[in-house]
């Protein structure tokens, strides 16, 4: 491993055990043990526990609530003990949970490895602040290795600090210097043991080397940059360079070689599977009332909302207003664009993480716009810009600062009072000066057309032919069979004050960022003459009369927003109808989210406008908390279900899908992103402190890239204590993995299946669950146990042993 | 899809309960009502009525009914808060016990006139802020910095005792009044050694450089408690200058000290924030020199700006706590380089000099500072320097309307000067009656040099030379990180969840 490139393979090798770790201000959803993904979900979470020191399972209390409130159910409990060769007493197992939990101690870490830890998250911070520092670190446009190189021998804190600057000119050759004593077969452990000590912030240079985005081109940093600077103050500090001859190792492959599953993970699957028979209850018998129902007539609009969770609460309410239809589809509505606001310096990829973007989509002056609307715009954005440029700059220089306090205090004190005692005012107040000032979405549009030639790092605009694809592809997809006079994508976005984590809320499949953009070049796309005209040709019959609007779901407060500057005066009537309706299923979905959240239902629209002004409301919404369950299905399998927002949905009509690609689609795409958001919300239930964020009250926000707890050290990771639980000691999230149910004959699920590796193994490893409702076998649920096997649900929740898998081989390949 | 018919819930989550005691409802309408209370006693007080006082021992003067009303509102405004933010928090109770009675603490303090219950009030208020600073129990970080402040604040009351004991065994006066009438006959040495014990006393409790770590490394206590703190402890420096101002002003010598520790501390806090990336380190940096500013207010004979700084700068800070949330923002790494170009015609020249001055002209107009030639010159000095810069910054923004670009400073900033003016007036009347205040020094070098400070400082910052200096850079830096055991370094210690 003597050369850099191996040496450089090595490093990357050991950062798989850190997950990614993205900029808070585009919040990212990611499961923090995807580099654990290839094994079995039990030992994924030993390893990540020995390795990160977080735990994997939900503690013996939260699985004692839930048996106490009868979320588990006692027959497939018992079964699943005896199954696994445990006591079958469940009183007996939750005892022996709590006492398993009570030893999880870690080894105290030596005083030289936490200085070394403190020196270096100074360093960090310093180097990585994306504009929060009036003066940041020198020489940071030589990359982080030789901004320490020159910077850091002026550190009087560090023990022999003048020697730092004779490193080597290669961050290879200063970390070949610092391990030259151990033998090269250890170096990767070495690795591994050093990156997972801050694993936030090696979480986060990890991702910002791996996107190359442009802090990282202006400023970079790398993964061996870092670990020579890190190997370094080890060494000076005295701190140990490898781990020490761990007696866990041993423990670790002896716990996991016999097979047997450990106890808290059968009172999981327990869990899973109680919610998972009800789900699947419920679908098997909507299954065959769905089979019976012949085409419906034309509905009066059709809605596209994002699989998110939250869009399913607002969907039954908008369902239950009017003879209105309406869709799951992903959130980014199928294109991977690169978005920049109108006047923004600022790009982000509005398209979720597994997904490049393609297409660079920036907002311009509408054309058609009302020109005298822009110039006020423009100039009310320049007046507020240079307002707040002004504040900044006499409050950050020394001099004039304290005459800008004494100046500014009584209207600071004024502010005070308003947004602590009048919250909800606040609210209103921000909404009348909207509506006074024109908007972005007023005044701009989406630059959908491909502009050759522009310099850019990706192509500016879309093609003809990338338009209809995109078009083609959301209606393939979601099985569409008819289109109603007027079609409505809804993309979403949340509003909050005085979050950090704001865009934990917002769209994940636009990777925290607002949908309304995306919906806009869909919709836009859509009412393009030359793509319905190819439309057509691939057998997608757009009637005339059919007008597509793009919109938002706010989903802090549930209004929809219409874009609808486009509409032709023959739709106007049908618009201001579907406003009066919207408005009216907002009152029903914001009253039912209002109630969750523990407010008054009476006064929903209030109380949830209220949480989204007020900045002192740590749960302004509940986000995607409670999530559970995907259904790849139609909407008519679902639509007399209540499924409490705890189930994300995407449209698909298997008999519209014969060659199973719009199935591959949705299980490679969505399903894998659905099953990072639950993870991300099962560890950071499981274990707030190491993969989520801990408690919003004390954090401090840093670099405009993530929180600290308190006065700083590791980045913080992952959701807050506050978007998990009602209160400190009552959860509201229920950490269960995901439970995936296809509407789709199971032949064809086993097909896509095994043509992905990644997928079987995903299944395989007990990372999510799957159930296919097989409207061909008489709408019978069956279960996948692993190796492409299946078996009858209603059997298998007696008899499943969760691996090694049932005998009984219903379906295969 | 009628939705007429009853639906099948799945999977219902349960409700949360809301399982909050009446601890916080309750004191929060109390401290709301000790407030209005404090209106009451501040207006009486405005048209020269009360001067109760409890003979020896609690005497309620201008001091304290303007320092009532202001604690009381901020302690309003964070129990409010509170509320919603706190909710759900296991020890709320707790919480709320201590920042209601951190709230009675500080209006005993201003209201002694005993030394021994001044010195214990000023514990008090020292132990319960330390107490917040590690609110969260299982916490070992937040213990190592509430251990840390207590430290400091175990020190200052140690400080202010020597001080108190000293005066007391001197000039036998048993309380703070008493004081005023007997230390022009006491030895010159005991009461330089009594001021110099307390002015460390209000550095270490106004986290002045070189006594801010505790302050930088308090950021373990809940944002709320932050707010109070910045906005209601830091404070008792201030307070304490203006309550012992005839031991404090004895000697033309201390009060040059306190100018120049002042000084340095507004112009040092500044410089550390400059170095910051978190949002509330840079806060607790900033608050080390506006402290410092406040301090120097004092020492140049200004106590009344000194009392109405910290008002007008409690209201500030508290907001930037409350509101420190927002704190991250999506920015471009090039914004940062782009320096906006400035081509700004005679007539901006003239907008710009003439604004600065009608600034400083209202400013010495309506408070009456530097209108002699004494120390309120530089005071004055700042104010023109202020609407001078921010005026530079609008003008330069030539994007905008003429009109705006040259009128929008002179029509915020002067009102906004007005007003401040009008508190400032409002509460040097109030404190009219205490003894030994409202003496501007006179203007010698040693304030000259302040002055020449400032300048420099701005024109280093403005010019951005002193950007060049890579240890300096580190030099600060290292001098605003908190002690390695009040950091979070290992994810798992924080095991509050």
């Amino acid at each position: 491993m003597s050369t850099e490139s191996a040496i450089e393979e090595s490093i990357d090798a050991a950062a798989e055990s850190v997950g990614a770790v993205w900029p808070l201000h585009s919040f990212v959803t990611a499961n923090p043990l995807s580099g654990f993904e290839d094994r079995p979900f039990h030992e994924a979470v030993a390893d990540a526990e020995e390795l990160l020191g977080g735990g994997g399972y939900p503690s013996a209390e939260t699985f004692r609530r839930a048996w106490e409130g009868g979320q588990i159910d006692p027959e497939i409990l018992r079964d699943q003990l005896s199954a696994n060769g445990y006591d079958a007493d469940p009183e007996a197992a939750l005892d022996r949970i709590e006492a398993g939990g009570a030893s999880d101690s870690t080894a105290a870490r030596s005083p030289a490895a936490e200085q070394v830890d403190a020196v270096l998250t100074k360093w960090l911070s310093a180097f990585l602040d994306q504009g929060r520092a009036e003066w940041p670190m020198p020489n940071r446009e030589q990359g982080f290795y030789d901004a320490f190189r020159t910077v850091a021998p002026h550190d009087g804190d560090v023990p022999g600090n003048e020697t730092i600057a004779d490193l080597p000119e290669q961050p290879v050759d200063a970390i070949r210097t610092r391990l030259s004593e151990y033998p090269v077969g250890e170096w990767q452990d070495i690795f591994e043991f050093q990156l997972t000590a801050l694993p936030g912030w090696t979480g986060f240079i990890k991702q910002r080397a791996a996107d190359n985005d442009a802090w990282q081109s202006t400023y970079p940093i790398t993964l061996s940059g870092y670990l020579a600077v890190r190997l370094t103050l080890a060494d000076l500090f005295g701190a140990p360079l490898a781990p020490e001859e761990a007696p866990g190792d041993a423990d670790r492959s002896a716990k996991t070689a016999d097979g047997t599953v450990p106890l808290p993970e059968v009172w999981l699957s327990a869990w899973e599977a109680t919610y998972r028979a009800e789900l699947v209850d419920s679908l098997t018998d909507a299954s065959a009332s769905v089979a019976a129902d012949s085409g419906s007539d034309r509905p009066d609009a059709q809605f596209v909302f994002c699989i998110d969770t939250r869009s399913e609460i607002i969907r039954r309410h908008i369902e239950a207003t009017g003879d209105y239809e309406t869709h799951g589809y992903a959130g980014f509505f199928g294109i991977p664009m690169r978005y920049s606001g109108y006047d923004s310096d600022v790009t982000v990829d509005a398209c979720p993480p597994i997904v490049d973007a393609e297409h660079h989509i920036d907002d311009r002056p509408a054309a058609d716009c009302n020109e005298n609307h822009h110039r006020t715009y423009d100039r009310w954005n320049t007046a507020l810009t240079t307002a707040e440029k002004a504040m900044k700059s006499v409050k950050s220089n020394a001099a004039t600062a304290f005459s800008f306090v004494e100046s500014t205090g009584a209207g600071y004190g004024l502010a005070l009072a308003t947004r602590t005692l009048l919250p909800a005012r606040v609210y209103d107040l921000a909404d009348a000066t909207d509506e006074r000032l024109p908007g972005d979405h007023e005044v701009c549009e989406p630059s959908v057309d491909h502009h050759p030639g522009a310099d850019d790092e990706l192509p500016q605009g879309l093609t003809l032919e990338e338009k209809v694809e995109y078009a083609a592809a959301a209606f393939e997809l979601t099985g569409w069979e008819q289109f109603a006079r007027v079609v409505v994508f809804a993309g979403h976005a949340s509003h909050t004050t005085n979050n950090p984590f704001g865009s934990s809320l917002d769209c994940g499949a636009c990777a925290g960022n607002p949908g309304g953009p995306n919906a806009r070049v869909l919709a836009t796309i859509c009412n393009d003459e030359a793509v319905r005209e190819k439309l057509r040709e691939r057998g997608i019959d757009v009637p005339e009369d059919t007008v597509f609007v793009a919109g938002e779901h706010n989903t802090t407060t549930d209004e929809v927003e219409l874009y609808d500057g486009s509409v032709p005066e023959t739709h106007e009537d049908d618009v201001e109808q579907l406003r009066a309706d919207l408005a009216t299923a907002r009152a029903g979905a914001a009253a039912e989210r209002a109630g969750d959240m523990g407010g008054e239902t009476e006064t929903g629209v209030r109380e949830t406008e209220r949480r989204a002004a007020d900045w002192a409301e740590t749960r302004p919404e509940w986000g995607l908390a409670g999530n559970a369950g995907f259904v790849i299905g139609p909407r008519e399998l679902t639509d007399d279900l209540d499924l409490d927002g705890r189930s994300f949905l995407h449209s698909y009509d298997w008999r519209t899908d014969d060659d199973g690609d719009a199935l591959e689609a949705i299980l490679t795409g969505p399903m894998v992103v659905t099953q990072w958001i639950n993870a991300q919300y099962y560890f950071a239930t499981v274990d707030n402190a190491v993969y989520g964020s801990g408690s919003k009250v004390t954090h401090n926000p840093v670099g405009n890239i993530g929180v600290y707890q308190g006065n700083g050290g590791d980045l913080m990771t992952g959701l807050p204590l506050q978007s998990l639980t009602s209160a400190d000691d009552e959860p509201y999230h229920q950490p269960l993995r995901l439970s995936t149910v296809i509407h789709a004959p199971v032949e064809r699920v086993t097909a896509v299946v095994a043509e992905h590796e990644n997928l079987a193994g995903l299944l395989d490893n007990d990372w999510l669950s799957l159930t296919v409702v097989d409207p061909t076998q008489d709408h019978r649920a069956l279960h996948y146990t692993g190796d492409l096997n299946w078996t009858p649900l209603t059997e298998q929740a007696r008899t499943e042993a969760p691996k090694p898998a049932a005998t009984s081989t219903v379906a295969d390949d | 899809m009628t939705g007429q018919e009853q639906s099948t819930t799945v999977g219902q989550l349960s409700t949360p309960t809301n399982g909050d005691s009446r601890v916080p409802a309750t004191l929060t309408r109390l401290v709301w009502v000790l407030w209005i209370v404090s209106l009451g006693v501040l207006a009486v007080r405005f048209r020269g009525g009360g001067g109760w006082e409890i003979a020896g021992l609690v005497a309620v003067d201008g001091l304290t009914a303007v320092m009532w009303a202001t604690v009381t509102f901020f302690s309003g405004i964070v129990h409010s808060y509170s509320r919603r933010y706190m909710a759900g928090s296991r020890r709320i109770d707790r919480f709320f016990g201590r920042v209601f009675a951190f709230t009675l603490a500080v209006m005993l303090l201003v209201a002694a006139d005993h030394l021994a219950l001044f010195g214990l009030a000023w514990l008090a208020m020292g132990l319960l802020m330390a107490d917040l600073i590690g609110h969260v129990e299982g916490w070992p970080q937040a213990q190592a910095a509430a251990s840390l402040a207590r430290r400091y604040f175990l020190a200052s009351s140690a400080l202010l005792t020597i001080a108190l004991a000293t005066l007391w065994w001197d000039t036998g006066a048993t309380t703070i009044s008493g004081f005023a009438s007997s230390v022009a006959g006491a030895s010159p040495t005991v009461v330089l050694f009594a001021a110099g014990a307390l002015l460390l006393a209000a550095m270490v409790q106004s986290a002045l450089v070189p006594f801010h770590t505790w302050l930088l490394a308090s950021m373990t206590g809940p944002t709320p408690a932050s707010a109070l703190m910045h906005a209601g402890f830091v404070n008792a420096g201030g307070v304490l200058l203006v309550r012992f101002a005839p031991v404090v002003t004895a000697d033309a010598g201390v009060m040059l000290a306190v100018v120049l520790v002042g000084a340095a501390s507004a112009l040092l806090g500044k410089l550390l924030r400059t170095v910051q990336t978190d949002a509330k380190g840079k806060l607790g940096c900033s608050t080390v020199g506006q402290m410092g500013f406040m301090i120097m207010q004092a020492g140049l004979g200004f106590f009344g700006a000194a009392i109405t700084h910290l008002i007008l700068h409690g209201f500030y800070k508290a907001y930037q706590f409350l509101s420190s949330g927002g704190e991250v923002e999506h920015e471009s790494p090039t914004k940062t380089k782009a320096k906006q170009s400035g081509s700004v015609g005679l007539a901006g020249v003239a907008v710009i000099v003439l604004t600065a001055l009608a600034g400083g002209a209202v400013f010495a107009g309506l408070t009456g500072k530097g209108t002699q030639l004494d120390s309120g010159v530089l005071l004055v000095g700042l104010v023109v320097l202020t609407v001078m810069h921010a005026t530079r910054d609008v003008v330069t923004q030539t994007s905008l309307p003429t009109l705006v670009r040259y009128g929008a400073v002179p029509l915020v900033a002067l009102p906004a000067i007005a007003i401040y003016a009008t508190v400032y007036g409002v509460i040097e009347g109030l404190l009219s009656g205490l003894p030994a205040i409202g003496q501007p020094a006179e203007l010698t070098l040693a304030y000259g040099l302040v002055g020449a400070a400032f300048l420099a400082v701005y024109l280093a910052i403005e010019t951005g030379v002193y950007r060049r200096s890579q240890r300096l850079y580190v030099a600060l830096l290292n001098a605003t990180q908190p002690p390695t055991d009040t950091l979070l370094t290992t994810t798992e210690d924080y095991n509050e969840y």
